[in-house]
């Protein structure tokens, strides 16, 4: 049955078909929406779980990590600065190799404080062990919850995993969602076994032990890096299983109207709908255009990428996200993915767009697709560029006379 | 062999394990040592960072139970992560009633009296189940004994080298965890080993947050020599320094009183963090107001008792 | 390059003495690089610090191997593997053992044919509250040896000890002085070797890490007071002995012994544990009748096979 439901409330159902038993939490915009379902269920009675408001985000990770340890289904949920002020845990309970699922609703990043999304605050997680996958709709949200616990449990990987979804775009957006049936989750998602590794009288247990020495520490380092690497074939296993189940099918990477496309969008995140509305007016108007987007960014399916982009001749990566000094976040990613390719796409194209929730109109996309094409065509490749109009330029400046009028007095 | 001690009170058994790689003569590693000779091995240990974050190196632990470690700032929370887990496996009857396990906070001073507060606060406030082990060696001992909120007035630190020492004063966290109404609070010194059996024994029984703060003399830190540790965690309770005390019901009463208290110069005197009282020449000052605020604390006991 | 390393116990001022050494160096316009290096262990365990020295700029880094000087302060570190005192030795390598034995007895000893040499300590006046600046004469004995001036020495010795009080440095000038007179027969012994090269070097034998699950591949231990396997009596330079005849056995020992290293034989005494006792001696200062004696350590770490442990009954 089709209802509506935003991306907030996708992720508390995605929670609760999961059969999620614990929930530590805190509140922050645009998540709460999350824990305030969650809430309302178990204190109607709806849902048989336990939640517990923890003093910050740090205390949250830390008891969902223990949690997960002590062998219970965890989830837990935050955004944006609550992210980062867990982040310290977040590299601490990967190593512990137990698995729960974290949602976050992607949020801009201070300073200045802002409240739209972008993908600063997930990209900040990338390298602590938590697999990623990364939603364009809400539809998404819901099956990613189950796709995530599923995948996080397998014994090739026992890792946390984030379910990333956009704040505003996403969180608070309503839209169509099937909800899985309770007999397809029963066959997609078995009861959590942790196996030994979870607390008991019976048989004592030292987790998350110091190891000295940079040899030993290089051991189990690399052995989560091999768990992570792992996340890619458990996915598009365990993808095409919920497929089987639902009918809906989900591999590492969408490729939207790629086959024949010799200029491709490269994106993650809820905007990528957009550039799909995009990618549709162009093919209409004649031009092959299409859009890649990766589901999990961690592991990252570079092979999958390279395979997927043979032959395009020209790629524009949106990065919704700015590495300080460096530029896009995703454009250096997919760069190294395709170094070693001969067939790899002539042009790679930087674009910094829709940073704290900027929109991004089609006539941006329209324009990223003919410079692209472009600089594929004459093998001169343009710097990165800010998607940010004259008109912008014009309003901050109307904004910053008044913030500067106390300046200068004595001139 | 296993024999009763002297004194039946004090278990025998060597439940934690030798070998850890603590300084010898630590303090903290005695009182950490009492304490799991009570509680047993059907405990799980939530360990903060600080010197006991390398109780185990891998593969090596003391535990005859379990134990794990989380961070400087959420030992407590973590402690409630594990407490839940347990409670759910228990209630859905995925784990045995006898596969239960007692949870323990395990943090230094630096964590309970600083970064850690707010997650005890938290569990304090959650009511708990758990009983909370502050070791308190009075400064940050792990990164080489720097002061931190538990530093004694006039203390050299590696952070407060000067004439006069520390400036600060050692933060009352006995009243703001009493502040919580905790199920039990109480004050030890594993130099008194009845007085802290007795309260260890007494919490294991109850529910709900138990709390405790366990002075931990430290040569490396406090600057003497391994053999004096015993000694000067004595004479702490003797000049009236380390106050034993418990808070059951709203209350605070004194474990120990010591009716005539030796001066505080002895305690200071054997200890190279306050040499510079004492040498080249005493400072009155510091002196005065270090025993003055003594008499002021055990004056207040008296008229209150 | 001359390259020396300096082993003792955290507390023993090994790592002073690699800064002596360094500074002296430096003042006699060397380049000049000098590190500690510690486990989990705090004071008392094994330690090492190392000091390199070169007429042009040092790119090396990090753990010396094939050391010109090993200067050890401590003769029992020898007999402890785990120490790693004789670890990654050359054939030119020099031992100097901080000793009150000659070369000759400390050879017969260790049963060791290596050449070594020895430097002898002033005696402590009292073992828990005097000791030896061990760092400033282990640092003049070794600048002897390396050919390095005394002035060096003794202004290096203010660069690094300017804490201390007018009588403290007397004290470390006077044992350093000493010190670098008693290896005056040796000035100059340790001498720049020439550098291996390139292709001596055997090739790494590199493998594809294998994956494990997670179960064994995650820094958990799966087992109960593994420590023990620990010899953590290694840290010991004194030993406590208890004189059964003098025992009225209170248990006071047992009681407060930290390390849960004194347990009770048949008979109901105390008995040490001496594979894991660090030597803190608070079972000597508490025992009310003076019943336990400190004796300078032998060596024998950890003899819970027959006689030196006073457990029988294990």
């Amino acid at each position: 049955m089709r209802q509506l439901l935003t991306g907030n409330g996708a992720a508390a159902w995605g929670m609760r078909l999961a059969g999620a038993e614990y929930v530590p939490a805190f509140p922050i915009t645009p998540q709460t929406e999350i824990i305030e379902t969650i809430s309302g269920w178990i204190s109607s009675g709806e849902l048989d779980a336990r939640m517990v408001t923890m003093d910050s985000e740090h205390s949250m990770l830390t008891a969902a990590g223990t949690a997960a340890a002590t062998g219970v289904r965890v989830f837990t949920a935050t955004s944006s600065q609550g992210l980062l002020y867990a982040m310290e845990m977040l590299y601490t309970v990967a190593g512990w190799r137990a698995p729960f699922v974290l949602v976050n609703v992607s949020r801009a990043l201070s300073s200045p404080i802002t409240l739209e999304p972008d993908h600063n605050d997930v990209l900040a997680a990338r390298d602590s062990g938590f697999l990623q996958i990364h939603c364009s709709t809400c539809q998404e949200v819901v099956d990613s919850l189950l796709l995530a616990y599923r995948l996080g449990e397998d014994e090739r990987v026992r890792l946390p995993v984030i379910v990333n979804l956009d704040g505003y775009y996403l969180s608070f957006t309503r839209e169509p969602v099937i909800l899985p049936g309770e007999d397809v989750v029963s066959r997609f998602l078995p009861p959590y076994d942790p196996e030994e590794t979870q607390f008991r009288a019976k048989d004592p247990l030292s987790q998350g032990v110091a190891v000295l020495g940079g040899s030993h520490y290089s051991y189990f380092r690399y052995e989560t890096h091999y768990a992570s690497q792992n996340g890619l074939s458990v996915f598009a296993e365990i993808g095409r299983e919920f497929g089987d189940l639902t009918g809906r099918f989900y591999s590492l990477l969408e490729e939207y109207r790629t086959d024949d496309a010799e200029i491709v969008f490269f994106m993650i995140g809820s905007f990528a709908t957009k550039a799909k509305e995009a990618v549709n007016r162009l093919r209409d108007a004649g031009q092959k255009v299409g859009l890649l987007r990766p589901r999990l960014l961690r592991p990252f399916p570079e092979h999958a990428i390279a395979a997927a982009l043979r032959g395009v001749k020209g790629v524009a990566v949106v990065d919704q996200n700015i590495s300080f000094g460096k530029g896009g976040i995703l454009f250096a990613e997919l760069a190294s993915a395709l170094y070693h390719i001969k067939e790899r796409p002539l042009a790679l194209v930087s674009f910094i767009g829709g940073l704290g929730g900027r929109d991004i109109s089609n006539a941006e996309f329209y324009e990223m697709a003919r410079v692209t094409a472009e600089a594929a065509q004459s093998g001169k490749i343009p710097p990165p560029r800010l998607l940010y109009t004259k008109e912008e330029l014009a309003r901050i400046q109307g904004l910053k006379a008044i913030a500067s009028a106390g300046l200068h007095k004595e001139q | 062999m296993q024999k009763t001690s002297a004194n039946a009170l004090i278990p025998t058994s060597h439940l934690l394990g030798s070998g850890t790689a603590t300084c010898s003569g630590c303090g903290a590693l005695a009182d950490i040592r009492l304490f799991y000779e009570i509680l047993g091995e059907k405990t799980i240990f939530v360990n903060a960072a600080g010197c006991m974050t390398l109780l185990t190196v891998y593969p090596f632990t003391p535990f005859r139970g379990s134990w794990i470690y989380t961070a400087m700032a959420s030992a407590p929370a973590g402690a409630q992560g594990v407490r839940d887990a347990l409670d759910l496996l228990l209630a859905k009857g995925r784990l045995g009633k006898e596969e239960d396990l007692q949870v323990v906070v395990l943090t230094g001073d630096g964590s309970a009296y600083g970064m850690g507060l707010s997650s005890t606060s938290g569990a304090m406030e959650r009511g708990l189940d758990f009983i909370y082990i502050c070791y308190d060696n009075e400064g940050y001992g792990n990164t080489g004994h720097q002061f931190s909120a538990a530093t004694p007035h006039g203390a050299s630190t590696a952070t407060s080298r000067g004439m006069t020492g520390f400036p600060g004063y050692k933060k009352d966290l006995f009243s703001i965890w009493a502040a919580h109404n905790p199920t039990y609070l109480a004050t030890v010194s594993g130099a008194d080993p009845l007085d802290m059996v007795r309260k260890i024994k007494k919490a294991k029984d109850l529910r709900g947050p138990r709390m405790f703060i366990a002075l931990a003399p430290c040569p490396t830190g406090w600057h003497f020599d391994a053999s004096q540790t015993v000694k000067i965690g004595k004479l702490a309770v003797q000049t009236g320094i380390w106050p034993l005390k418990e808070y059951v019901n709203g209350k605070v009463e004194h474990t120990r009183i010591v009716t005539k208290k030796r001066p505080v110069d002895e305690y200071l005197k054997m200890q190279g963090r306050f040499s510079h009282l004492f040498e080249p020449r005493r400072n009155e000052k510091v002196l005065d107001e270090i025993q003055t605020r003594v008499n002021d604390y055990w004056k207040n006991v008296e008229e209150g008792e | 390059m001359f390259r020396i390393r300096f082993h003792g116990r955290g507390g023993q001022g090994m790592k002073t003495a690699s800064r002596i050494l360094g500074s002296a160096f430096f003042l006699e316009g060397y380049e000049t690089q000098d590190a500690p290096r510690y486990g989990a262990e705090r004071r008392g365990a094994p330690m090492f610090a190392y000091v390199r020295a070169a007429k042009t700029t040092i790119f090396e880094r990090g753990i010396i191997l094939r050391p010109d000087l090993v200067v050890v302060a401590d003769e029992s570190l020898l007999l402890l593997q785990s120490a790693g005192v004789l670890a990654d030795l050359a054939e030119h390598s020099l031992l100097l053992i901080s000793s009150s034995h000659s070369p000759e007895e400390l050879q017969k000893k260790l049963g060791m044919v290596r050449p070594l040499l020895t430097l002898s300590m002033p005696v402590p006046k009292d073992i828990f509250t005097s000791h030896p600046p061990q760092s400033s004469a282990c640092a003049a004995a070794a600048a002897q040896l390396l050919g390095l001036s005394l002035q060096s020495v003794r202004q290096a010795l203010h660069m690094e000890l300017s804490g201390l009080s007018d009588e403290k440095m007397a004290e470390n000038e006077e044992t350093a002085n000493s010190a670098f007179l008693q290896m005056e027969p040796h000035r100059g012994r340790v001498g720049e070797q020439p550098e291996t090269g390139s292709v001596s070097e055997d090739r790494p034998s590199w493998i594809i890490l294998p994956f494990e699950d997670a179960r064994i591949s995650s820094p958990a231990i799966h087992g109960e007071a593994t420590s023990l396997l620990m010899d953590t009596g290694s840290w010991r330079s004194l030993k406590p002995f208890i004189h059964k005849e003098q025992c009225s056995r209170c248990d006071l020992c047992h009681t407060y012994c930290p390390e849960g290293a004194i347990s009770f034989d048949n008979d109901g005494y105390p008995c040490i544990d001496y594979k894991h006792c660090k030597g803190c001696l608070i079972c000597l200062v508490q025992c009310p009748l003076h019943a336990i004696e400190a004796v300078q350590e032998d060596g024998s770490f950890h003899n819970n096979k027959q006689g030196d442990d006073q457990c029988d009954n294990s």
